[in-house]
């Protein structure tokens, strides 16, 4: 980046910030485009401010200094700038080839997707974005429609991979390569691989650059998912109801701030433990500790700002291990997350 | 006697001396080695496996595969250093099995090509899979012509590369046994000179190795050919067997089927496309002075399309006009009979502002128009007032309360009450004022967002309690932010289960503060 294009950037940085905090769309979407008219690229726009603008909303909110609305309105902003630099940005002439880009089915986080795609139309790509929560039988129809070189999906949440799959598993059977990305696919998109697709990318640029190269995109990916012969995804998934009430029933005994809170605290958490449950058996969809382990230790950063202890996830894992002992494999990723939790310093003693 | 009975072995057998000279052989032995004569040396393979020592051999001999072995005879009454040769001709074995592999390689060939023409139903997908697929198993270059369109014939061809183009009908007379083909003369494979489908000129790569002889194939199709596929061999290539042409032809008759799918398949997309496009709901419009946001998600319909409805106009005074409906049914009879109701609604628009007038004539439109569904429906209007506020009139039959966010956070239910719309002939419609100060923001939702069936049962309802819950959470969010999250939040409870059509509007007068300054609740 020349040091002009920086400043440029840099000197707009709080004022971004600002208009996100304060969800002004008006003010955000003129911003970008003054920095646009002032020779800024679209390309520096994207990766250089907005990304790192919404990668520090995320943060206030893990850290509990935003509210989910705070976090929420600020990222309808930031779409909302990453639209205006679209609208004022013009398509290629002849395009490299046509590109879907989509969130699938469960997958809310749009913004990653939406800058992805950008990028790849400034590369020369044709692309259509289609979008948050894309159910696959819509996503399947719009390939057959538009006869589609290449789609790209995005999962920011690991606990979506098993759906992830069947959306990536559906692409390969209009056998349309699938390129994807997003920190859902674990490091280095190791679960990318397992799940079939046939291209990772790790960012915008990555996906751009190896598309150039790899044009036409390989058809070559086959998923690696053998252990789900054992059948305990499928029992994990069957006995998500039993498992929510048990774990609710035993945090209700033995966990101080569950037996206080009020109802809509209550509804939260057990939305919440539904999520730890769905993480642990995305885990085991996949073969890899890591899913569930990795949540724990996110969700413990999460708990603690909101004066919850994240010990009471160790509690949590414990009392999973009872109802599950049946399945072995499943057994020993909740053993790592307790061990990872004991690493972490958040090991429950009962009173 | 014995030597009788050895005659009718279907091996050759030759007995040997010590010396390695030939005492003894049958029938079948004479027959595969003319040259033999007994007590004179032996020749070719025989004698080049004695030379060697061994004591066994595979070998190709005069066209013959002949696999022979050598048994040493001992016991009593056998001289010393006598042997036998056995000698096999697998000539027919083998190429009964050569005949097996490659009719199993052509059936293999035949399914996945089948599996990968089927993949797509674009067009131009399966134009490309079509050539693709044919090389190498087929030929070294494959040419799709496609049937003439507008005087021009398109073209794809694969092979060293890939191209494609058109070119004008009329050339297709250079090339007639592509032309015949075409026009659905000629119903068999036909050989031909490359240089016949060369003449057709520019269009086609100019081959610096011309392959010598072409294949030309149609593609049968419902009257017409769906095509014509030539394929061609590198000049290194011995060309075209029966079999070849055969497996051609099979090719050909999967290849049509699968380009006749997406013919039709991309007739009826257009079809749906066409009817579609004045169904979806318009994009909002963008009103200095009011936020809007609007969330729609049909049932999972692979079409996109569902019997919620919505659409807000800009007015000359500067406010605007929205309406919002939900007809009973789902799928694509919903969406049209909505598209009724939207088309009936924007000329009675022209024709009426009072909203509860609006309605009944609606309603009589309806019901006169014989027997159809009915409708939920909100008409209404939204003003700029004095301090940045909004002056809203609704009116509505039969729909679910609006629900109103307060800047205090609190959410209050808008109760229009009336009847559906279209039901009944003496309906009773009603209309409600309500002023949205600034930041405040007007929500209406169809009852595919209440009823979303899920939660950690699976099976319970989202319900209106935690939409209330949701919204009030959205306080300091600008309108589309609202939508997008009640979309999402709905999205969560469901967990991907089925739904029913759903759709949010969400009208706002624009925060004056710094939304940040607001109490935030979780």
């Amino acid at each position: 980046m020349t040091a002009e294009r920086f400043d440029a950037i840099e000197s707009v940085r709080t004022a971004f910030d600002d208009h996100l905090a304060r969800a002004d769309e008006t003010a955000a979407v003129a911003l970008v485009l003054d920095l646009l008219a002032r020779g800024v690229s679209a390309e520096d726009v994207l990766l250089d401010l907005i990304a790192p603008a919404q990668a520090a909303v995320g943060e206030r909110w893990v850290t509990n200094e935003w509210s989910v609305a705070q976090e929420h309105a600020a990222t309808h902003v930031s779409n909302r700038a990453v639209s205006a630099l679209a609208a004022a940005t013009v398509a290629p002439d002849h395009p490299l080839g046509s590109v879907v880009v989509a969130c699938p089915d469960g997958e809310w986080h749009t913004l990653p997707a939406h800058i992805v795609a950008e990028v790849l139309r400034l590369r020369g790509f044709a692309v259509r974005f289609l979008g948050a929560g894309v159910p696959t039988a819509h996503l399947i129809s719009y390939l057959h429609q538009n006869g589609s070189d290449l789609i790209a999906l995005s999962c920011m949440l690991a606990v979506r991979l098993p759906r992830m799959y069947r959306t990536i598993e559906a692409c390969r059977l209009a056998r349309v390569p699938v390129l994807v990305g997003g920190a859902g696919f674990g490091p280095d998109g190791v679960w990318a691989r397992a799940l079939g697709a046939d291209l990772y990318a790790r960012t915008a640029v990555d996906a751009a650059e190896l598309l150039v190269e790899q044009w036409p995109p390989p058809l070559t990916g086959a998923p690696a998912l053998d252990h789900l012969a054992d059948g305990e995804y499928a029992q994990l998934v069957s006995r998500r109801g039993d498992l929510l009430r048990h774990l609710v029933d035993h945090l209700r005994r033995c966990f101080p701030p569950m037996r206080r809170c009020a109802d809509d605290r209550y509804e939260a958490a057990v939305e919440d433990l539904g999520f730890l449950v769905d993480f642990l058996a995305a885990g085991v969809f996949v073969d890899d500790p890591r899913v569930f382990t990795d949540f724990l230790v996110f969700l413990a950063d999460v708990l603690a700002p909101r004066g919850i202890p994240p010990a009471g996830l160790d509690l949590v894992v414990r009392a999973l291990c009872e109802p599950l002992s049946d399945l072995p494999r499943t057994l020993t990723h909740l053993a790592a997350g307790r061990g990872r939790l004991a690493r972490a310093g958040h090991t429950w003693t009962d009173a | 006697m014995s030597a009788l009975l050895l005659d009718l072995v279907d091996q050759a057998v030759v007995v040997c001396d010590a010396s390695g000279l030939p005492s003894w052989c049958n029938v079948q032995a004479e027959r595969l080695f003319p040259q033999l004569r007994i007590g004179e040396p032996l020749h070719g393979p025989l004698s080049r496996a004695m030379a060697e020592g061994a004591d066994c051999f595979e070998t190709v001999s005069d066209g013959r595969r002949l696999s022979g072995r050598r048994v040493v005879l001992q016991g009593h009454g056998t001289p010393v250093g006598h042997c036998v040769w056995l000698v096999r001709d697998d000539s027919e074995v083998h190429e009964r099995q050569n005949e097996l592999m490659a009719e199993r390689a052509r059936s293999a060939f035949l399914a996945e090509a089948g599996k990968q023409l089927a993949a797509s139903l674009h067009h131009g997908r399966t134009v490309r899979a079509v050539v693709r697929v044919a090389v190498p198993a087929l030929a070294d270059t494959a040419i799709l012509f496609l049937p003439v369109r507008g005087r021009c014939v398109a073209w794809h061809l694969y092979g060293p590369d890939e191209r494609a183009g058109q070119l004008p009908a009329a050339a297709l007379d250079q090339a007639p046994p592509v032309a015949h083909a075409l026009r659905g003369l000629v119903e068999q494979p036909v050989l031909c000179d490359w240089q016949e489908v060369a003449r057709l000129g520019g269009a086609l790569p100019q081959d610096p190795n011309p392959p010598g002889q072409a294949l030309v194939v149609t593609l049968p199709g419902p009257g017409m050919p769906a095509g014509v596929l030539v394929l061609a061999h590198g000049p290194q290539h011995t060309g075209f067997g029966a079999a070849d042409v055969e497996l051609a032809r099979q090719f050909a008759a999967r290849a049509s089927i699968a380009l006749a799918a997406a013919t039709f398949y991309a007739e009826q997309v257009h079809t749906a496309a066409v009817l579609q496009d004045g169904l979806e709901p318009d994009p909002l419009p963008h009103v200095a002075g009011v936020h809007l946001g609007a969330a729609y998600r049909p049932a999972r319909e692979t079409l996109w399309l569902g019997g919620d409805f919505y659409q807000v106009r800009a007015d000359a005074e500067g406010g605007v006009r929205f309406f919002f409906g939900d007809v009973c049914g789902k799928g694509v009879e919903a969406a049209v009979f909505a598209g009724r109701v939207r088309q009936s609604l924007r000329s009675l628009a022209l024709v009426e502002s009072r909203p509860v007038r609006m309605l009944q004539l609606l309603n009589e439109a309806l019901l006169e128009g014989g027997p159809t569904p009915f409708t939920t429906l909100v008409t209404g209007s939204a003003d700029s007032a004095r301090d940045g506020a909004l002056d809203v009139v609704v009116a509505g039959g039969g729909h679910l309360p609006p629900l109103v966010l307060r800047k205090d956070g609190r959410v209050d239910e808008v109760h229009i009450g009336g009847t559906l719309v279209g039901a009944v002939p003496d309906p009773d419609f009603h209309q409600t004022e309500i002023r949205l100060a600034a930041g405040e923001l007007l929500l209406l939702y169809s009852d595919g967002v209440t009823e979303a069936r899920g939660g950690p049962t699976e099976q319970e309802m989202y319900g209106e309690r935690r939409l209330m819950r949701d919204l009030a959470a959205c306080l300091g969010m600008p309108a589309g932010a609202v939508a997008e999250r009640i979309d999402l939040r709905t999205g969560q409870w469901l967990a991907g289960g089925d739904h029913d059509d759903l759709a949010v509007l969400a009208v706002q007068a624009p925060a004056l503060a710094p939304s940040a300054d607001v109490e935030q609740p979780r």
